[in-house]
């Protein structure tokens, strides 16, 4: 039974080798913010998941819509839960898909990239390029991001009464920072 | 001969192994905010669109900071025809203001043109309907309200205590909100007279109260409410209050119409003193409209 211990050792070695090429975050940040003539709205929130498969350019987020905070009041959140994402029904919203550019995430430094995937929002899914700079670390990818989507987009109707106080242009931003598994 | 094969095995587990970790991100975040939601809590918001069902109150509070001055009018009844012009040449009115002290505490007064009453009220949430890792089906409320009627006495010449004007009620509000559209609560209710019109009337009225709403559509929902008063412990020739209304929402603002047999907009008045009869077309209709003041400064 001699040969037991080399095995062993060489099984380790080879799991060792392969060492994780997935990146993961679940604290990421993500704002948006409405701008129509009469009101102003904003809210984040600090839930976005996120993962980044560096071997295969692949990412995927995702973010619990019921975790948005801010708003001009407690009444405005309900309502956006309620009527406008009906987050009871469709709780999160996703953007899964391929990084566009040819990237060697072994190289540090920051890079200008187009993530091409399904922006999934209000259940509805629209095929989105969205550009991103992206800061390649040790053991860590950093994303900062901003994008428009628009509600007509994602079949969330504005009522005629509410036309001048929310902005069908709703501008979102994030930041997260992904760590190595 | 047999270790290079077990080499060759292990080798080709190893590989195996690795090729596991080319796993499906979406599914992957999917399955973790499924974990995460199971030791989350989840309060269920929005069991009714506003803090009033339609006399009385919901289970819900005003938001914390937040300042809501409320406007209700009940006009005459529609049986008055058209001399009266179906009721509307008559309006009982009441304002007040409702705050927010924390997302669990409102306090309130307000100021009814029947009976010049002034009322003040206090509604604590006790309980909280939530799922996940705390699983409670209802939500429960406190409220106390204290009422005065104001007017002048009616017999000058006797002693009148001012104690003999106020009137206490104390309510203990459980609902459920069942689903996105349908949600029922229970109000079991003691209003308090320091002075009652007969001798051989209780100073405790008690009653049991039943309300819910059913949305219609996302902005609009049917609301009733019913107070039950038990046949022993009411006031005589008082009936029942019943109301039917429509909550709708537009955009940030709660409109509330309704039909009712009860004039009053104090606890001790829809509760314990309504004499209208819905059979005999002593039929009012109303609105309660709010107005909502952020005062706190948002972060």
């Amino acid at each position: 039974m001699k040969f037991l211990p080399s095995l062993l050792l060489s099984f380790f070695l080879m799991a060792g080798s392969e060492q994780s090429k997935i990146y993961t975050t679940n604290t990421g940040q993500m704002r948006f913010r409405s701008e129509a003539p009469l009101e102003l709205i904003n809210a984040s929130s600090k839930e976005l998941k996120g993962a980044i498969d560096a071997s295969k350019k692949t990412f995927a987020f995702r973010i619990r819509i019921s975790s948005f905070e801010g708003f001009n009041s407690p009444l405005q959140k309900e309502h956006f839960n309620e009527n406008y994402m009906e987050s009871v029904k469709i709780p999160e919203a996703t953007f899964a898909g391929k990084i566009i550019e040819d990237l060697d995430f072994s190289k540090t430094g920051t890079y200008a990239i187009r993530a091409k995937g399904m922006l999934t929002i209000h259940g509805v899914e629209q095929e989105r390029i969205i550009r991103s700079d992206m800061e390649i670390g040790n053991g860590f990818i950093k994303i900062k991001s901003s994008f428009i989507v628009l509600l007509s987009d994602h079949n969330i109707p504005i009522p005629r009464v509410v036309k001048e106080k929310l902005a069908n242009e709703i501008k979102v931003e994030l930041t997260a920072e992904l760590i190595q598994k | 001969m047999t270790t290079k094969l077990l080499c060759c095995i292990f080798f080709l587990c190893g590989s195996f192994f690795a090729k596991a970790q080319d796993v499906d991100l979406d599914k992957m975040l999917e399955d973790e905010q499924k974990k995460d939601e199971k030791n989350k809590t989840h309060f269920t918001e929005a069991t009714f669109k506003t803090t009033r069902l339609i006399h009385g109150h919901s289970i819900e509070n005003t938001g914390a900071g937040i300042l809501d001055l409320k406007i209700s009018h009940r006009f005459g009844q529609l049986n008055g025809g058209l001399y009266e012009f179906f009721g509307l040449d008559n309006a009982s009115m009441r304002w007040g203001f409702d705050y927010g002290i924390t997302p669990k505490l409102t306090a309130g007064f307000g100021r009814s043109t029947y009976q010049k009453q002034y009322d003040v009220f206090v509604k604590y949430k006790l309980l909280r309907q939530s799922t996940g890792k705390t699983n409670m089906p209802i939500s429960v409320s406190v409220m106390g309200s204290a009422m005065v009627n104001t007017l002048k006495f009616t017999d000058p010449t006797r002693t009148n205590y001012f104690s003999s004007r106020l009137y206490y009620a104390y309510q203990l509000i459980a609902a459920r909100k069942f689903s996105e559209n349908t949600s029922i609560q229970i109000m079991p209710t003691v209003v308090h007279y320091n002075l009652v019109p007969l001798a051989t009337d209780p100073n405790d009225v008690i009653a049991i109260g039943i309300g819910g709403r059913q949305k219609i559509s996302k902005r609009v929902s049917i609301n009733a409410e019913y107070y039950y008063q038990l046949p022993e412990a009411k006031l005589s020739g008082t009936t029942n209050s019943l109301s039917i209304g429509f909550d709708i929402e537009t955009g940030g603002h709660v409109f509330q119409l309704h039909f009712t047999n009860s004039p009053g907009m104090t606890e001790r008045t829809f509760v314990s003193e309504t004499y209208g009869d819905w059979g005999k077309g002593d039929i009012l209709f109303g609105f309660n409209v709010s107005r909502v003041f952020s005062l706190k400064k948002r972060k």
